[in-house]
């Protein structure tokens, strides 16, 4: 029997568990845990959970975002190849300028780390806050690009091709407003009540911002392609 | 809910305020694992009354049921019967039951952490969940077109729910393990949680869009799954069968890996029974673990052969026929395992156990039917429904039941401080065993009769007459099996107040981290944080005192000597 469970004692996984900082453990939606005596809070406070955890997190839900609007993509391309009807949508002129601003973004936002880096505070909030306008700036425009549209007789439910339009953008625009709270949350909270550290949250809300950035000129590459 | 006051001698928490902060509205893992059996618990009681209801009407069509005679029986009123009867068994049984019930109680506690990696994310997921659950339920009870909107919502609601579990599960697994719980040490459970939660991430994200699309076809008039479109297209012959095709291929996607999100947590649960009550190490534990691997990447594949007569490019049926087929390697792997793992051990036959051996016996009679359907010749050519929905009722439905039932022996003193009866237990193992055998074999020869249409005359009125015969003798299986049943809910119900308590922490002897708590644990590994030294599967060790040695014991902790006082090793309070 020994042999087929024994492991060799390979590298044990020793994580920072037990160190201190870390305040009560409220997880990162906010919100107290509610329960538990003080002993039992006490104890729980010791406990801190691994911080890797967040960019773990980030990682997979990038996965799994990607995987939602692929099967949007598939259905898209399958539906463009069988149809005769395909009635072509002319993307608003101004959807390039939106895709120019996303991108400054992501270099405002890389600015912004850099600065966090070397621990220029005022150089850092400023960077943020100038990617965070970006962002609004960005889905702004998108709106303009539908109000565009709507003035040319286009609406959702006009054909094939505008309903995907309507819902690859909707969808990415829903999905980067989650991105634009992030940054609101980094830029307004007081990172010493937190688990995450500021640097860290950075760090993931840059992760997902950047992917915010390739998913979209994916799609525009779709729409623009596949008109 | 209230249920759980029985084990509450058990805890030494201070009393938090009110029913619904202490119950519904806790982020602590236990809680909501808690919580979710008890939806499966609910749901699977609907769901089976909803199956009796159609043998029923299957068998005796003239029958007039109190219930459904009020809301007007119609063929639509079967159709909402038989998707709310699916949709309930598998999302809320199926899904959430082995996955997360279970999976939430269990994995931190089998990797040593204290808690999932966001337990407000957690709760969040469940109350969505119930949710879908409720509006799942209310569309039986309305008009049929809101219901068919609220039926795609409930389902999208459980999709996020799902994805957001997932997320949870996996995070937990990668990032929160004890000290020293390295990939190999990892318990299969918590293998199969954890390749289950990657395969959710992908799969539930696909019905998620699927749903997206749907709703904004039904709402804002959009063209996502044109029916007339796609009428137009299609040479003349293909019409008869003609269905959205984007949505086939979206749904199926999703449906067919679903079949495997429902499995994988059971394999898991199947492997550490089997182990713990053979009391031997799991057989060629290195090669279960890419065999479960091999299940999830394989099932996310064959999609595609449930749509053989779909008209889709010639060549692609044998693609998915040879990919439906290579699931049987890794299946077969598995059934090795578990032979080899119960070739010549002194097998524990308690109820948990038994049912473990009848999920394997289930696996491998629906298995094996599944190899007919796999090749798209065959399938297309000899089977009609029947045949199908004896199949995957065999090894999906019922096998995956078993695995839960199982479990929940396995498990029920860790959540409640105490046992479930033995011999309640073993008279309800073996009536549901004979039931579903009597119901869902003679399924399979009503698939095959039904398509002897070629026959002449005198024959086809004998087929007739032993198809109906055959779906009376159904209907009275399923009758039986279903009050059988009534067995485990007074068994549960009683030995959730009344049952034989539970003193000692590890009354399986088993080996893995959430025996090395008090049952009922009020605060997971006391004091110390768990360290992980060995294995999870260290079962008939030489040279021990007792025949396991539990994972969190060290080295120098091992009682070597077989001496007369045998110590018993807890680190526990």
């Amino acid at each position: 029997m020994p042999g087929t469970t024994a492991f060799p004692d390979e590298e044990l996984i020793v994580e920072d568990i037990g160190g201190g900082g870390g305040g009560p453990p409220p997880p990162p939606g906010g919100g107290d845990d509610g329960d538990g005596s003080s002993d039992d809070r006490n104890r729980r406070r010791r406990w801190t959970p691994s911080p890797k955890r967040y960019s773990t997190a980030i990682t997979i839900g990038i996965v799994s975002i990607l995987m939602f609007f692929m099967a949007l993509a598939s259905a898209f391309i399958v539906l463009r190849r069988g149809s005769d009807l395909w009635v072509t949508v002319h993307l608003p002129r101004i959807l390039w300028a939106n895709t120019c601003v996303l991108l400054a973004s992501s270099f405002t936002l890389e600015s912004a780390r850099r600065r966090l880096f070397l621990a220029d505070a005022s150089g850092f909030r400023k960077f943020w806050l100038v990617t965070t306008a970006l962002g609004f700036l960005f889905v702004a425009g998108q709106l303009i690009a539908w109000r565009q549209l709507v003035a040319q007789g286009v609406y959702i439910a006009s054909n094939q091709a505008s309903s995907f339009f309507y819902i690859f953008t909707g969808a990415h625009a829903v999905h980067l407003l989650g991105g634009v709270g992030a940054l609101l949350f980094v830029s307004f909270r007081k990172f010493e009540k937190t688990k995450i550290s500021l640097p860290a949250a950075a760090e993931i809300t840059s992760y997902y911002w950047h992917f915010m950035d390739g998913l979209w000129i994916f799609l525009l590459a779709l729409l623009y392609l596949g008109k | 809910m209230a249920n759980e006051d029985s084990s509450g001698a058990n805890y030494q928490e201070s009393p938090r305020t009110g029913f619904l902060s202490r119950y519904l509205f806790n982020t602590n893992h236990k809680t909501i694992g808690l919580n979710y059996l008890w939806l499966a618990l609910f749901s699977v009681f609907l769901g089976m009354a909803m199956s009796l209801l159609m043998r029923i009407h299957l068998a005796w069509p003239g029958v007039h049921l109190p219930f459904l005679s009020s809301l007007g029986s119609s063929p639509d009123r079967f159709a909402a019967l038989t998707t709310l009867h699916g949709s309930l068994m598998v999302f809320l049984v199926l899904t959430a039951a082995p996955q997360a019930g279970f999976g939430n109680y269990f994995l931190p506690l089998q990797i040593g952490a204290r808690e999932m990696a966001f337990p407000t994310l957690n709760l969040i997921a469940l109350l969505a969940t119930g949710a879908s659950l409720l509006g799942l339920t209310t569309t039986f009870l309305i008009p049929s077109h809101p219901a068919i909107t609220l039926w795609i919502v409930s389902v999208a609601i459980f999709c996020t729910a799902s994805l957001l579990n997932a997320l949870n599960f996996s995070v937990t697994t990668i990032d929160l393990r004890a000290p020293g719980m390295t990939l190999p040490r990892l318990p299969l459970t918590v293998w199969a949680w954890f390749i289950n939660a990657i395969l959710g991430m992908l799969i539930f994200s696909i019905l998620l869009a699927a749903c997206v699309c749907l709703l904004s076809d039904r709402l804002l008039s959009t063209h996502f799954f044109p029916l007339l479109n796609f009428i137009a297209n299609q040479p003349p012959g293909v019409i008869a069968n003609a269905v959205p095709i984007v949505w086939q291929r979206l749904f199926w996607f999703f449906a067919q890996a679903e079949v495997y999100v429902a499995m994988l947590p059971c394999f898991g649960l199947i492997t550490h029974l089997v182990s713990t009550f053979s009391r031997k190490p799991v057989w060629k534990e290195r090669l279960v673990v890419p065999a479960l691997c091999g299940v999830g990447l394989f099932g996310f594949c064959v999609w595609g052969q449930h749509m053989f007569s779909s008209g889709m490019n010639p060549f692609s049926p044998l693609v998915f026929s040879l990919l439906a087929s290579s699931l049987g390697p890794p299946a077969t792997i598995l059934l090795i395992s578990w032979f080899g793992t119960l070739w010549n051990a002194r097998v524990q036959l308690n109820t948990a156990m038994l049912f473990a051996l009848g999920f394997i016996s289930l696996f491998l009679s629906g298995g094996l039917s599944g190899i007919f359907l796999a090749r798209h010749d065959l399938a297309a050519a000899a089977v009609s429904d029947d045949f199908v929905t004896g199949h995957f009722h065999l090894v999906m439905g019922v096998a995956a039941t078993f695995a839960i039932l199982g479990a929940l022996f396995f498990w029920f003193p860790k959540l409640f401080g105490r046992r479930l009866n033995e011999t309640l237990g073993k008279i309800h193992f073996w009536l549901t065993f004979a039931g579903v055998y009597c119901v869902f074999m003679p399924m399979h020869w009503l698939g095959l009769i039904a398509h002897s249409r070629i026959l002449s005359g005198s024959s086809l009125a004998s087929v007739t007459a032993a198809g109906s015969a055959m779906h009376s003798f159904i209907t009275v299986a399923i009758l039986l099996t279903v009050f059988a049943q009534g067995l485990f809910l007074i068994n549960f119900l009683w030995s959730l107040f009344r049952g034989e308590k539970v003193l000692e922490c590890n009354p399986w002897r088993a080996t893995t981290l959430e025996w090395s708590v008090p049952s009922s644990p009020a605060d997971d590994f006391g004091p110390t944080d768990p360290v992980v030294y060995r294995g999870a599967y260290e079962f008939g060790v030489p040279d021990v005192a007792e025949d396991f040695v539990p994972q969190h014991i060290a080295p120098e902790q091992v009682v070597k000597v077989k001496g007369s006082s045998v110590r018993r090793i807890n680190s526990g309070k």
